[in-house]
């Protein structure tokens, strides 16, 4: 644990600070609103292994910043994945706020 | 609290936008089919059909190299065919990466290629017999152009796409200018600057997504 380390780190939503994760929200941040990738998709986009990438959606959905529907696809079952509004702004003032660290005055 | 179940390590601010650059653009490539495979395809048609069509039907009658009659209209139909294919098949299957309201968008979009085509073939092949064979060709060919380039400019507007909107108006008119020159050098303009109009669109969306 580093909270007493690190002051700008605690700045910044824990929850999506983690690499694994910003990569995700990032990745599913591309999506126009309403829009839900498929799980094989978003796992071959981020190079990630299938239970890796459960883990982080996992902690994500528990955030509620994304939402995992199970659907069928003629009878093929599938998994889409898409960034909550909630989701959505929180990797929004996460970016700005890496902004705002990079450049103090603005 | 930092996470302590992961397997990176946090970024500093400018290596984490620079993470996220990557992945969104990552996305983005992996989301959109390739422009390459979806433009070069008709631009080879157009370039290859319809300079066929110029040199077997010149201006004012003239036969600059003496093909078979129905080559240039066998060789157009063929290789519009196989774009068609290709790109219906490179194009469902970015779609099938995403469900929601864009491929939905996606779907009425190329429902509206055919449905236009299909009009606009029954129409003209109400006229075909009365008319004149070269006058027959332009009216063909100019009003397939013509609907090619509108459907261009009107994607353009829904996916706010400008390089789009150029491609379709450029085509738009180099029609324009072709019809009003007259049968002949209309095959020749539309083959090889709307071709090669599509054959540049395609090659700077590459260039672009790289």
């Amino acid at each position: 644990m580093t909270e007493q380390s690190d002051p700008l780190v605690t700045e910044l939503d824990p929850v999506i600070h983690a690499q694994a994760r910003l990569r995700v929200v990032s990745a599913l941040s591309v999506l126009r609103e309403d829009d839900r990738i498929t799980f094989p998709q978003l796992q071959e986009s981020l190079r990630m292994t299938a239970g890796n990438l459960s883990v982080h959606l996992r902690k994500l959905e528990e955030a509620g910043y994304v939402e995992v529907t199970k659907t069928h696809h003629g009878r093929t079952p599938a998994t889409l994945v898409r960034l909550t509004r909630r989701g959505r702004l929180a990797f929004d003032d996460y970016t700005a706020a890496l902004r705002a660290l990079l450049n103090p005055e603005t | 609290m930092t996470p302590i179940d992961d397997d990176a390590s946090p970024l500093d601010p400018a290596e984490s936008l620079a993470l996220i650059e990557r992945e969104r653009a990552n996305v983005g490539r992996d989301l959109s089919p390739d422009p390459r495979l979806m433009f070069w395809p008709w631009g080879i048609a157009w370039l290859v059909g319809f300079t066929l069509f110029f040199l077997r039907f010149g201006p004012d009658g003239r036969v600059f190299v003496d093909l078979p009659a129905w080559l240039p209209l066998a060789a157009l139909a063929l290789l519009m065919i196989a774009a068609g294919i290709t790109t219906g098949i490179v194009g469902s299957r970015v779609s099938r990466r995403v469900m929601g309201p864009s491929n939905r968008q996606g779907a009425m979009y190329g429902i509206s290629w055919s449905v236009a085509f299909t009009g606009f073939s029954v129409l003209f092949s109400q006229f075909s017999n009365v008319l004149p064979e070269e006058e027959a060709g332009l009216l063909w060919a100019g009003g397939m152009v013509a609907l090619t380039g509108a459907l261009y400019m009107a994607g353009a507007a829904i996916w706010n796409d400008r390089q789009m909107f150029i491609l379709g108006a450029w085509t738009s008119l180099i029609n324009i200018a072709g019809i009003l020159i007259g049968p002949g050098w209309h095959s020749l303009i539309v083959g090889v600057a709307g071709g090669g109009g599509m054959i540049a669109a395609g090659l700077i969306g590459w260039l672009r997504l790289r």
